[in-house]
């Protein structure tokens, strides 16, 4: 899992010009890596949400800060190692055009060895 | 979890070259209709906003069919969601208020407004509004580029060869000039049309020559002012609310002839080569053609513009299969046109050039000297270098070397300067 992480509105400094051309790259980005048969999934993650916490009775939502540092977007990919997919996150566009990228490469566990337990997936 | 499927390559293409950037430039004119002329900076926020909400969702699912629609749809419900939430600021044209109190609704008056035709009205309301005289002509150009071009104040400034700041500071000015006058995001009728229609062609003719006499070479977003000054005299041509095209045509063609070059001005050293060293092999020979279109109908309409005569020059050398079968003769009656409606010592100056192929040297040399008082030309080193080739020409090599050491004192560009001086070294070869 590729999750990436950046600030709100890190794209709100970025020229028309400069915008599309991250567009395109990202498109360009995604159709080599489905081509492949490596990209099981990736889909933006939206402004409007809320963090919670707390516990019952006594439950918080705060709202982003735009300016700060969340994940906006995954992407789930099949890589056969760590290095691989450190690899193909290096070469995410997201690095090209904006300064703030950060992007986050954990491995997902799919079946536990020790007990052979399927973790719950869609596929 | 979704999957994700191959982008259609078409989809890709739907990306048309620019597109951001153009549609930037309609909805920023859009929008300032909405919002008037006084809250243009809202108007932009609004865009920059659905441009970056596109980015997003078309970076993950592909771009969608009709992407101008989708950017469209987008800005115009932001928009009715900030009148509808700041409904008492009351930040809209008096065009949307009056809407309102005829009794329509919010959504009414605005779909009105982004119509298809209304669109490319209200790029050229925002051209006149750009190119008002309270604007400076430098301000001007630059608010042109940022609203209805789609450039950053980091663009602008990289294609003026100047800092950011300096950009800030002249849109601040121009925006203030715009809140102040006030100037009414309209286009002009009757005489006052063809008044302000001049200083907006010759703010097209600079942000045109910005990009032409770009002598650094390197960054090719200088010719991207050429691409959008033409965009832009286009939208001019095509409207009917211009009556007479005569000076939009003439330009038009100028640009043309002028841009058609563009592959044969530089060696592979990204220096600048003069008329006589390009391969006009190169040329681009649609845009000649093009050049030619606009230049009839221009003619049709009455050759009054320096526009026309600076085509029909430009023209002359387009048709030449190298330079020494030029129409010289030609081009120096058309120089001569172009003195009874501008008499410029760089028009005089690029006069003794056709003249010097007419008449020799030594009489372009006399109507040069001539010129030597004039504080332009002083500081103008192809004044200088012009000399110093005429002086080539006649063997006076010592009068040649000259020249050229006050052209390479008075040139400001690295690349242009090296030209010189292998012009220099050259010369005083011949003397040892």
């Amino acid at each position: 899992m590729l999750l990436i992480h950046n600030t709100m509105d890190h794209t709100a400094k970025l020229s028309p010009e400069e915008m599309q051309g991250f567009l395109k790259d990202c498109m360009n980005y995604i159709n080599r890596l489905v081509s492949e048969g490596k990209l099981k999934g990736a889909q933006p993650l939206v402004k409007e949400g809320k963090i919670i916490s707390g516990s019952k009775g006594s439950w918080k939502d705060g709202p982003f800060n735009e300016a700060k540092e969340v994940i906006i977007g995954y992407y789930h990919i099949l890589a056969k190692d760590i290095d691989e997919a450190i690899a193909i996150a290096k070469e995410n566009p997201e690095f090209a055009y904006t300064a703030t990228a950060r992007i986050e490469v954990r491995p997902i566990r799919t079946i536990e060895k020790s007990t052979g337990f399927l973790y719950p997936s869609q596929k | 979890m979704t999957e994700n499927t191959v982008i259609d390559q078409p989809a890709i293409h739907q990306l048309v070259d620019h597109l951001f950037r153009h549609e930037s430039g309609k909805l920023v004119a859009v929008l300032t209709r909405v919002f008037g002329s006084d809250n243009l900076d809202l108007a932009e926020d609004v865009v920059q906003d659905s441009l970056a909400e596109a980015l997003t969702q078309w970076q993950y699912r592909g771009v969608p069919d009709n992407p101008s629609g989708w950017l469209f749809r987008v800005a115009r419900n932001k928009s009715l969601n900030i009148l509808d939430r700041e409904k008492r600021q009351q930040r809209y044209s008096a065009e949307v208020r009056a809407g309102l109190l005829a009794g329509g609704s919010l959504e009414s008056s605005l779909d009105l407004l982004f119509s298809e035709q209304e669109i490319l009205d209200d790029q050229l309301r925002m051209l006149f509004t750009c190119c008002h005289p309270a604007i400076s002509p430098d301000s001007q150009i630059a608010l042109a580029l940022k609203t209805l071009c789609g450039f950053s104040v980091a663009e602008i400034a990289r294609s003026f060869l100047t800092t950011e700041e300096n950009i800030r500071k002249r849109l601040t000015r121009a925006k203030r000039g715009i809140r102040e006058a006030p100037v009414p995001f309209d286009v002009p009728a009757g005489a006052e049309l063809d008044r302000r229609l001049d200083t907006v062609l010759s703010t097209l003719y600079l942000l045109f020559n910005e990009g032409y006499n770009a002598t650094t070479g390197e960054d090719p977003i200088r010719y991207d002012l050429c691409g959008e000054a033409i965009r832009l005299a286009g939208l001019i041509e095509r409207h009917p609310a211009i009556r007479d095209r005569s000076a939009v045509c003439a330009l038009l063609a100028l640009m043309a002839f002028n841009s058609s070059r563009f592959k044969a001005r530089q060696d592979r050293e990204g220096r600048l080569l003069t008329m006589a060293e390009q391969d006009r092999s190169l040329w681009d020979r649609v845009l000649i053609a093009n050049g030619f279109d606009y230049l009839r109908r221009s003619a049709e309409a009455g050759p009054d513009s320096i526009y026309y005569w600076l085509a029909a020059i430009s023209a002359h050398h387009a048709l030449a299969p190298d330079y020494a079968s030029t129409d010289w003769s030609g081009i120096l009656g058309l120089y001569d046109g172009l003195l009874r409606m501008e008499d410029s010592p760089v028009v005089r100056l690029n006069r003794a050039v056709a003249l010097s192929m007419v008449e020799g040297p030594q009489l372009a040399l006399q109507e040069l000297d001539r010129l030597q008082e004039d504080a332009t030309l002083q500081t103008y080193p192809y004044f200088y270098s012009t000399r110093a080739e005429m002086y080539l020409r006649l063997q006076q090599f010592p009068a040649a070397s000259a020249c050229l050491e006050k052209a390479i004192a008075c040139s400001t560009l690295e690349k242009e300067a090296e030209r010189l001086r292998e012009r220099l070294a050259f010369c005083r070869e011949k003397i040892s």
